[in-house]
């Protein structure tokens, strides 16, 4: 038997058929218990005549398999065609619209307006940004050095050699500042991504609100001043806020705010691991290099800039102690906000 | 970095608690995630003993009974059941009272008939080791009843701080020692240059073919070398700060990285073919068995380091197992070397080989270490294991000078926002190691990786005076504060949706869990899911949208939506969005990829109809349209029109027509024929029917005739009427009912 062309005749035969009877009558053609195929099989003694034949079969199969799923779909699409409505009449001609009660912004949303909200209070523009950006943008231009372990694809998701997802919305601050001389006041918020497991506390993407302020004569004070107003936009008039030394490539100096901790007040408890404090984010002065990588005079001009995650916020706010319900979507959760 | 107090108090006398230290180090240098306390939480009943009788229990083979003086009047009988001692021991006893790390609490109790007043200690009983094969016995010459507290490493309280990237001189005990006192005025201990007499002067033959990667190589020879365990003290530093104890040589090895952050090795000098060190690049195809086993395939870029004839060690990243230091070893050859970083990061990412040297070497360690590291691992080595150092070499390049930075203190004090004297800049710089030199300083070794610029020297100031910066706003005379109309428009849509009973998801970009990046374009599919995560519960009434990126050509913002029902409430949410915006939608049938064929519509700006039953069980209506098409066809402005003060004149008409006519085909030609007058038309009814006839059916429209001129007549109606009945004739073949 010539089992290449047993297979070719039965692809062929499988390829032509148009009806799920047709495809069923190939079917126990070829691969039916007195297929010449089948009886074959049964006769087999060698190894070698037997892999070919077994190769032919499931080839065999899975063309069966696959051109019925195409048929299955054409004749469900047949059937459901005859179902036609006239989608240019009015909704409630279409079918029954559900009353329903209000839904809910997720809580992300809702952070995400505060933020804009207090920024916009503070005369600061909001920017959108992509979010493939280029290793130019998302690093160099950032003063991201050589050693970093964001620029390893062990850390950042990359496109291609030269386009990564960003690793953050810091890479707004370089469009910002391409875009325009300053003054600039302005605040990025979207997505982010870093390869991370998913645990019930982290998962590969978040959100991030960055703002960059640069004019003349901005300082660290500047900075402290502005995180805290927004602190409290976001938490409380009560909340206090501390920073801690830190490095980050593309700032110099570089701080970490703490925000008080709203469950004690500052006491210590379980929620800020005993310290009264609770970290939210990263912080400090432009780095010289950066400024000049966008052509501004580091002498004349100054800024700050801070990134935070609207996640982390939001955990904070309404004390969702996992990331895990974020990405869900559950609507016993959502319909809590 | 792991960081025992005990360790930290060694190089820096300072009177503060650990936890203040760790408070005012996480400000000022780093983190500082936690304290660690380790050992009894109360000491006062573990004392030291001398064995005055020791004999076998009468009641038991297996037991020991002895008496033990423990500085009290009577000596403790204790029974015991470890035989490693015998009467003249000096030995650790806790006394009854005692409460032992693992939470046990000694009694005074008999055992097998003998009274049995405490326990004498195995390493493992207080936590100093895992060794459980007899009890520890001490140094002799302690007096009885002196606190073991004295002699034994009881207790320990270890920081453990996180220090960032660019700060490799903090991942050692010594280094953190040195910010304490800077931090508190502290006296920072100077590490010890007292050198152990060199017994001969041995040749080392050590070469660096390539400088780059290796400026600087100390090697020193140990002959007599008696490999045993490390003392108990040495053990439990390695232990608190995160690494095993292996053997004396090795342990010194690990030790002294810890304390000066320099990391060393030790080899085998008689397994070195040649007795001798070549740093150099792999060759092509060169293969190295690692000291964890696995043969490793080397490149020429993996910098190793090679005796005469082979490759012997991965440099800087792990030795390898052919020359390492063994139980038999007699005669080792230390290495303290200075590796350049940026090589070593891509050879240990390249094996997936990290190592406690590795992490230190990719952040760039000090090459003037390499002399107190060698320093301080010879003179433990001397002292622990017998050995005698027989030879010393010193290889190196030129090595980096010590950089002057100038320094403005009015730009410190500009970037601060505070105001802090020239004098007192200095002292704080002088404080961090930092040397004036004429209008600037002079950089310590330890930090010219990460200070070369004068902003680096402002962060030095800052970060000692971050608590003094005051809280201020900037002072601007610009304000950017308001949305953008796509901001506001987005507003604008999450809220019409949300009115219309959808509640906001936020599903991935991309499938998160596969291995390579698909990012997604279009929502509906991740909304699909999260609507069956949710059928899947039991949750009522689902209904989901999105506002997200899609990524084609470029990236668009979407909103897109899934909703149990069918494409009724899809369309209802999707008119709303269009009402929202102040935009009429224009539905045509189309097919769509997610939706049922037969119920599926396009806009201009994308599709809405019945998820395809194959995408999800039950009935349900999806939409997903582009929210950036959608906003920048929004008008941006509105301008009102005066309500008519004349009174419509409102008219049903129903038309019977082939199926195949759109309902908003004929609603379009009654605007046109009808003309200005026409204010308003509405579907209100659709109906097939015997009387109507096969493939045919009877669409019904409310009209509503008007003019700002004046009232309409019912002639005026009649005329509008039969203008728009002859056009719907003509081009669709209706025919009114009567």
């Amino acid at each position: 038997m010539d089992t290449q062309a047993l297979q070719q005749d039965a692809l062929d035969a499988i390829a032509s058929a148009t009806v799920l009877a047709d495809l069923d009558e190939a079917r126990v053609k070829y691969l039916g218990r007195k297929s010449e195929l089948k009886l074959a099989l049964r006769e087999v003694r060698d190894r070698e005549t037997g892999m070919a034949l077994n190769a032919a079969r499931e080839a065999i199969e899975s063309a069966v398999a696959a051109r019925q799923a195409e048929l299955e779909r054409a004749e469900l699409d047949a059937k459901l065609s005859s179902e036609r409505v006239d989608v240019t009449l009015p909704a409630e001609l279409l079918g029954d619209v559900h009353p329903r009660p209000r839904g809910h912004l997720h809580p992300t949303t809702l952070i995400r307006r505060d933020v804009e909200d207090a920024f916009i209070g503070l005369g600061y523009e909001i920017r959108d940004d992509r979010e493939v950006e280029t290793l130019e943008y998302n690093f160099d231009k950032l003063a991201f050095p050589e050693w970093h372990p964001a620029r390893s694809p062990r850390d950042t998701y990359f496109l291609d050699a030269n386009r990564v997802l960003r690793t953050e919305t810091s890479a707004s601050q370089i469009h910002a500042m391409e875009e325009r001389k300053p003054p600039i006041y302005m605040v990025s918020i979207g997505r982010v991504y870093r390869r991370d497991a998913i645990t019930p506390t982290r998962f590969p993407i978040f959100h991030q609100f960055e703002g960059l302020a640069v004019d003349r004569h901005i300082t660290m004070a500047d900075l402290k001043g502005t995180l805290l107003h927004v602190m409290r936009a976001l938490f409380g008039e009560e909340r206090r806020v501390r920073f801690r030394t830190h490095y980050f490539p593309f700032t110099e100096p570089s701080m970490e705010p703490d925000v008080s901790c709203g469950v004690c007040g500052g006491e210590g408890c379980a929620t800020c691991k005993w310290s009264g404090w609770i970290e939210i984010g990263g912080s400090g002065m432009v780095d010289p290099q950066v400024l000049a990588n966008v052509g501004l005079d580091p002498d004349e001009w100054s800024g700050f800039a801070f990134g935070l995650g609207l996640e982390r916020a939001a955990q904070l706010r309404y004390d969702i102690p996992i990331i895990r319900p974020f990405w869900e979507n559950d609507l016993r959760f959502l319909r809590q906000f | 970095m792991k960081v025992p107090m005990s360790w930290l108090r060694e190089y820096v006398r300072v009177g503060a608690s650990a936890e203040e230290i760790a408070d005012l180090l996480s400000v000022a240098t780093a983190e500082v995630n936690g304290i660690e306390r380790r050992g009894p939480s109360d000491t006062a009943l573990f004392r030291v003993g001398v064995v005055l009788t020791a004999d076998k229990h009468p009641n038991a083979d297996r037991l020991q009974l002895c008496t033990v003086d423990v500085g009290e009047k009577q000596p403790a009988q204790i029974v015991c059941g470890a035989w490693n001692f015998g009467a003249g021991a000096t030995v650790a006893v806790a006394l009854p009272g005692a409460t032992l790390p693992n939470g046990i609490t000694l009694e005074r109790r008999e055992l097998r008939g003998q009274m049995s007043e405490g326990m004498i200690l195995a390493e493992d009983e207080v936590g100093l080791g895992t060794d459980h094969e007899g009890i520890m016995v001490l140094a002799d010459g302690t007096k009885p009843g002196t606190p073991l507290t004295e002699v034994l490493p009881l207790v320990e309280e270890i920081l453990d701080v996180e220090p960032t990237g660019n700060r490799p001189d903090l991942f050692s005990v010594y280094g953190i020692a040195r910010e304490v006192a800077a931090i508190f005025d502290g006296e920072l201990v100077p590490l010890s240059e007292a050198k152990p007499p060199q017994a001969a002067e041995e040749q080392l033959d050590i070469r660096i073919d390539d400088f780059e990667g290796c400026p600087r190589y100390v090697g020193r020879l140990f002959r007599d070398v008696t490999i045993a365990p490390s003392p108990l003290w040495l053990q439990a530093r390695l232990r608190d700060a995160g690494m095993r104890a292996i053997s004396n040589v090795v342990d010194v090895t690990n030790y002294v990285m810890l304390a000066v952050g320099n990391p060393l090795h030790a080899f085998d000098y008689d397994t070195l073919e040649g007795g001798r060190i070549v740093v150099r690049r792999a060759k092509k195809k060169e293969q190295l068995r690692t000291l964890d086993g696995a043969m490793r395939e080397l490149q020429p870029s993996d910098l190793v380091i090679a005796d005469a004839k082979r490759s012997i060690a991965l440099a800087a990243i792990m030795g390898g197992e052919e020359t390492e230091v063994s139980e038999r070893t007699t005669n080792v050859l230390l290495e303290a070397a200075n590796f350049e970083p940026i090589g070593i990061l891509r050879s240990s990412e390249r094996l997936a080989l990290r190592t406690e040297g590795s992490n230190r070497w990719e952040k760039g360690v000090d090459p003037y270490l390499a002399g107190p590291a060698s320093t301080l691992a010879t003179q433990l080595l001397v002292q622990l294991t017998g050995a005698r150092w027989t030879g010393a070499a010193d290889v190196h390049g030129d090595l980096p000078a010590r950089r002057t930075i100038r320094l403005r203190p009015e730009r410190t004090n500009e970037v601060l926002g505070l105001d802090v004297p020239a004098e007192r800049q200095g002292a704080i710089l002088a404080r961090f190691g930092f040397d004036a030199d004429g209008d600037g300083f002079r950089v310590p070794t330890w930090r010219a990786r990460d200070v070369t610029r004068e902003i680096d020297l402002v962060e030095e100031v800052a970060r000692f005076e971050l608590s003094e910066i005051p809280f201020t706003l900037p002072e601007k005379d610009v304000s950017f504060g308001s949305l953008t109309r796509e901001q506001k428009l987005r507003r604008v849509v999450e809220d019409a949706l949300v009115g219309c009973g959808y509640s906001e998801a936020y599903t991935p970009s991309f499938p998160v869990t596969a291995d390579t990046v698909a990012l997604r374009q279009a929502i509906v599919p991740s909304l699909i899911e999260a609507a069956r995560l949710n059928a899947s519960v039991d949750n009522s009434g689902i209904a989901l949208f999105e506002v997200a990126r899609v990524y084609l050509a470029e990236e668009r913002r979407h909103v897109a939506g899934v909703v149990q029902g069918g494409i009724a409430d899809a369309r209802w949410a999707v008119d709303q969005i269009y009402a929202a915006l102040k935009l009429e939608p224009s539905y045509a049938q189309a097919t769509e990829p997610y939706l049922h064929p037969g119920k599926a519509a396009r806009t201009a700006e994308g599709w809405v109809g019945e998820l395809h039953p194959n995408e999800l069980e039950g009935t349900w209506g999806a939409f997903e349209l582009d929210l950036d098409a959608l906003t920048a066809s929004a008008p941006e402005a509105l301008r009102a029109v005066d309500v008519s003060p004349f009174p419509e004149v409102r008219q049903d008409l129903a038309f019977v027509v082939d199926d195949e006519v759109p309902a908003a085909a004929l609603a379009e030609a009654i605007v046109e024929a009808g003309g200005p007058e026409v204010r308003d038309v509405a579907v209100f009814d659709e109906y097939r029917g015997e009387q109507i006839g096969a493939g045919k059916r009877s669409v019904a429209f409310r009209v509503a005739f008007g003019s700002h001129e004046r009232t309409l007549t019912d002639e005026d109606a009649a005329a509008i009427r039969s203008r728009i009945v002859a056009v719907l004739h003509d081009r669709y073949g209706a025919e009114l009912r009567a």
